[in-house]
């Protein structure tokens, strides 16, 4: 391909200026100067795209209900988006970017923990809330907490000390762990193991499965010598996955009843209905009187809008997105100001009703949203016309059982109010 | 190029990136995503000067990356020091990396040598996203950024501020790569890649060359590290993994390997390409992965390698043209076994 | 001892097997041009998906096990002739980096049409349990696979030494410029070896998506055990790849026992090491990438 020099450096360096300057051209979609923008970091590529869609749908129907009902402070409110990569570093770019191009009012979003962390540190050094909708790390309301960032998912705690009573009381005391070898494993492990301690368990086995095991076959092989009364899993997300679907294949499934601290529907449709199984925690539930409450009309219209609008319904994600906005709008028009300050001692506290069974509120002492947890067997093949329907919900666990009392949380978290 | 231009062109291109806090807003740029770009054209170099100019594929730079961003933020996090001592002790990090390495490494060449720092450098990533107690493991680290100067006379590092300084240490960092390129030493480094063999029989012991070139570039990828450790205020496992080296070499390849300017062009292009691509689309990575695609089949030169190609009747004799072995129709290189 | 030691062994042969045959078709495209193909575990992939596809659509999964992988090859024959032609006479470093962006972009492919979730694809009826081997319940889905090992390098064994064609294919690894020479087209020659490369891959993603789950991500957990299966058996010996994905194999499983957090890393150290002490691997040919 040889081109003429002249052409060539007219065309590159028309293509260079045009590159440099393009930035310059580019109006946000929908830029009006009076709208209040709220910035929505989630990770639309990467391992966690299908999580942070269902979060985004969540996100856009609290923004609809809010602009049908006349905005906030007379003002019409607008999301903008931006994609993470599932990366900490690009997260805090994106959150700099928000505050600084795009003068948002807040930051919500994520689903990484690790990328929560960092926005969290940008919007702290910048003054400005952040609500961290699906990042269930405990550093972020524990260690890593800050006056400016809340939680509105469970924390790890949370749902292992949700699981752990209710599982033991069900099958007993053995436990054999699948436990992924980072972070994020460790947490959760060392969470059965406080419930276990109270409750005289043991623990047959502790598989540690290093980060990228796809195969789980070495640490399956040892189940069986082991005699468990119940196999945990501690595995998330792809991983999940793949550990149920060889545990069916090497008969597991069939032999040892499984749990877990949590399960999505988002990894179990991505299984065959012979390898869905166990009981897990759950953190929200479209179809159970005891996730949605009695009568709750907010919540069943919240379900049909839902499913009518994208076509499936609305899994715990979706939940987290829609209370997140929700929420903090709420505390927007109740302070009647965008001082962060302000807004941050709007949001906690004060006990609200939503979408889901019971009042909550977001703790005082480290912005951890009080909500509660259930526990919900798997029903394989959803019931007759809802392939959706997965989840058998059987208890429910309130909030102030299975999470950190206040005053071990005040160890760790120091808020740090300006 | 003669001397005198390329001074006059340098001077100004400086100059250009000092006005940055007031042209960013102009296009609609974030002035730290332009610090962003100065930093990763560090880590840019440290691999031009392997690949670039000594023809070593180095796929495993990101392994010294993550230590720099490590040792500073380990040592921002337990011993409080202050943004110069984090860099500095960044930097120290990855230099003690590199020299653990650089015994193993030096065994191989060609594509070998590329495999291996991949290998090690995932090792590196392991152990971070493993190491929970001290490092945070996959959560990362979240840090303060420090003050910088001495206890006596500090100020606080805002972001105007933290671009300065990464201007100013990248400018020197240019200078000093580009004095290293053009010294005897450097010259060594060319002719090591054209001919390795060729080299050793005139005396010269290759290993040592490339030794220090490995030492050189560890420091200059753990600069870049610390200094993005202390832009994000951050610090996490996947700065360590080999997906990360890709892109430095994706940048050093777009702006030009084997030229001095080629890593800060790259790294322009790559960095702000990718966030004005992620935020129009969420298909970015299709751009991402046909962008390499077309660089390696059409554009092995980089931007700045073909423009110079194109000038190469205004080369003054004796001027190092490292970059003519990337192109397209260069003749094959005889490989070196050691 | 014996009785924690024996299913691990066995589990890491048959684990190594499925390695061995993602190995040797990464291996067979790197022996013929030096091409590395850094996009091996797309291919996979999408042969996964399109059996997917094609189950849910209603064929038999044996249809989906040989139709996958042709539809594959016929997109690999694509690439091979546009893309990665023109880097054959350049340093196979360049080769590395295409196909690292042709990998960029397929993952982000798989997600548009297939989503972002995991689908579930699942072993046919009849090999979707486990059968009890007296020292260990095994999933028949596995022993499967090392059937499929057996029969496919059998195949590949019989193309070799007895067509024409195969022995041509050997003799351009020797030296393709004397054989251009005399006569044989050398460029029909790259394209078919690049694409019995990408069938075995496609077999092997079938196999994967069997076995583990099937996600966009799905390519890139598999790619290095692939190079480093090549490289400890040796880049351009095929058996080599058999022997170094049993090796891998057993290694995984092994340190799964007894220093379980090593595991993953075990593979690249084992890589490390060979790369050190014998670049060329266990069985491979000398000055094949100098």
């Amino acid at each position: 391909m040889t081109l003429n020099r002249r052409s060539f450096v007219t065309l590159a360096g028309a293509g260079t200026a045009a590159a440099f300057g393009i930035p310059a051209y580019l109006p946000r979609i929908g830029e009006a100067a009076d709208t209040l923008k709220i910035g929505l970091v989630e990770p639309y590529t990467g391992v966690y795209a299908g999580p942070a869609e269902n979060e985004t749908a969540g996100f856009q129907l609290a923004l609809d209900a809010w602009n049908k009902r006349g905005g906030v402070m007379g003002r019409k409110v607008e999301l903008v988006k931006e994609d993470n990569q599932n990366d900490p570093g690009v997260g805090a770019q994106k959150a700099r970017k928000l505050i600084d191009q795009d003068k948002v009012a807040a930051l919500v979003g994520t689903v990484n923990s690790a990328v929560s962390l960092s926005v969290s540190g940008v919007a702290f050094a910048s003054g400005m809330i952040f609500i961290d909708s699906g990042g269930h790390s405990d550093n972020v309301t524990g260690a890593s907490c800050h006056w400016n960032t809340f939680r509105t998912c469970h924390s790890t705690w949370m749902e292992t000390h949700a699981t752990g009573l209710s599982l033991a009381k069900r099958f007993g005391k053995r436990w054999f762990l699948i436990t992924p070898d980072y972070a994020f494993g460790h947490a959760l492990e060392a969470g059965y193991k406080d419930v276990l301690g109270k409750i005289g368990g043991t623990i047959v086995g502790d598989e540690l499965t290093p980060l990228g095991t796809t195969d789980f076959s070495s640490y399956l092989t040892k189940i069986d010598a082991a005699k468990p009364d119940l196999i945990i899993v501690l595995v998330q997300g792809d991983d999940y996955t793949n550990c149920l679907k060889q545990m069916n294949q090497f008969g597991l499934l069939k032999k040892y009843p499984v749990g877990g601290p949590q399960v999505e529907i988002e990894p179990l449709l991505g299984l065959a209905p012979d390898s869905r199984a166990g009981y897990w925690g759950v953190e929200w539930y479209y179809k159970s009187d005891l996730t949605l409450g009695k009568g709750n009309t907010l919540a069943h219209e919240f379900v049909a809008q839902s499913t009518k609008q994208f076509g499936k319904p609305p899994t715990a994600r979706n939940c987290f997105g829609y209370v997140t906005l929700d929420r903090l709008l709420t505390a927007m028009a109740e302070a009647k100001s965008l001082e962060a300050v302000k807004i941050a001692h709007a949001i906690e506290g004060s006990r609200f009703t939503s979408i889901f069974n019971g009042p909550a509120y977001y703790r005082k002492e480290d912005h951890q949203l009080m909500w509660p947890m259930w526990i919900a067997k798997i029903r394989p093949n959803g019931t007759p016309g809802d392939k959706y329907d997965l989840f058998d919900v059987l208890d429910i666990e309130p909030a102030e059982g299975i999470e950190q009392s206040i005053a071990e949380k005040e160890k760790v978290c120091k808020l740090g109010y300006p | 190029m003669k001397a005198r231009t390329e001074l006059l062109t340098g001077a100004a291109v400086v100059a250009l990136f000092a006005a940055g806090p007031y042209l960013a807003p102009l296009v609609h740029l974030d002035i730290s995503i332009v610090s962003e770009v100065l930093v990763i054209a560090i880590a840019v170099m440290s691999v031009n000067l392997l690949l670039g100019y000594t023809g070593l594929p180095a796929f495993g730079n990101a392994a010294y990356f993550g230590l720099g961003a490590y040792g500073a933020a380990l040592s921002v996090q337990y011993f409080g020091v202050h943004f110069i001592e984090a860099v500095l002790i960044g930097t120290a990090f990855a230099l003690v990396g590199g020299l653990i390495l650089a015994p193993f490494l030096l065994r191989r060449r060609g594509i070998y040598f590329g495999l291996l720092s991949i290998a090690f450098g995932q090792v590196f990533y392991f152990i971070a996203y493993r190491d929970t107690d001290v490092t945070g493991g996959e959560d990362g680290m979240n840090i303060t950024r420090p003050y910088f100067g001495i206890p006596a006379a500090h100020f606080a590092v805002h972001e105007v501020s933290f671009y300065y300084i990464a201007l100013a240490v990248f400018v020197f960092a240019l200078l000093a790569f580009r004095s290293i390129v053009r010294s005897p030493f450097g010259r060594t480094l060319v002719a090591i890649r054209q001919n390795e063999t060729r080299v050793r029989f005139l005396g010269l012991n290759s290993d040592r060359f490339i030794f220090v070139a490995l030492l050189l570039a560890a420091a200059m990828a753990g600069v870049s590290g610390a200094l993005f450790a202390l832009l994000i205020n951050f610090a996490y496992p996947l700065e360590l993994d080999w997906h990360q080296s890709g892109y430095f070499v994706l940048s050093m390849i777009l702006g030009g390997a084997g030229t001095v300017w080629g890593p800060l062009a790259g790294a322009f292009i790559y960095v702000i390409g990718k966030d004005i691509i992620s935020t129009i689309t969420p298909l970015w990575q299709i751009f991402l992965g046909a962008l390499f695609v077309a660089c390696v089949l059409g554009f092995p030169r980089g931007i700045l390698g073909s423009l110079a190609a194109l000038f190469a009747r205004s080369r003054a004799p004796g001027d190092l043209d490292a970059n003519a072995a990337f192109d397209a129709h260069a003749p094959a290189e005889a490989p070196y076994v050691p | 001892m014996i009785h924690d030691l024996a299913p691990q062994v066995f589990n890491g042969l048959v684990l190594g097997a499925f390695y061995a045959i993602v190995g040797i078709g990464l291996s067979l495209i790197m022996n013929l041009t030096g091409t590395i193909n850094m996009a091996h575990g797309s291919f996979m992939t999408l042969a996964g998906y399109l059996a997917f596809t094609m189950v849910s659509r209603g064929t038999s999964f044996w249809f989906a096990l040989i139709a996958a992988p042709l539809i594959a090859v016929v997109v690999g024959i694509l690439v091979e002739r546009t893309l990665v032609r023109p880097l054959y006479k350049r340093e196979p470093f360049y080769s590395l980096l295409m196909t690292f962006g042709l990998s960029l972009m397929a993952e982000e492919i798989y997600r548009l049409i297939w989503g972002p979730n995991g689908v579930p694809f699942s072993p046919p009826p009849g090999l979707a349990s486990a059968v009890s081997l007296g020292f260990m319940s095994f999933p028949k889905f596995r022993i499967f696979i090392v059937v499929v090992l057996v029969v496919a390098m059998a195949a590949l064994a019989l193309f070799l030494t007895r067509t024409r064609f195969g022995l041509r294919l050997r003799a351009a690894v020797q030296d393709s410029e004397m054989i251009a020479a005399l006569g044989t087209n050398t460029q029909l020659l790259y394209a078919v070896n690049f694409g019995l490369g990408i069938f075995l891959a496609g077999i092997a993603g079938v196999l994967a998506a069997g076995m583990l789950g099937l996600s966009p991500t799905s390519g890139n957990a598999l790619l290095m055990p692939a190079f480093v299966t090549v490289i400890i058996g040796g880049m351009g010996s095929l058996f080599g790849s058999i022997v170094g994905g049993l090796l891998i194999g057993m290694a995984i499983s092994l340190t799964t026992l007894w220093i379980p957090a090593a595991s993953e890393v075990s593979m690249y150290i084992l890589m490390a090491l060979v790369l050190m002490i014998r670049p060329r691997g266990l069985f491979g040919e000398e000055g094949i990438f100098g």
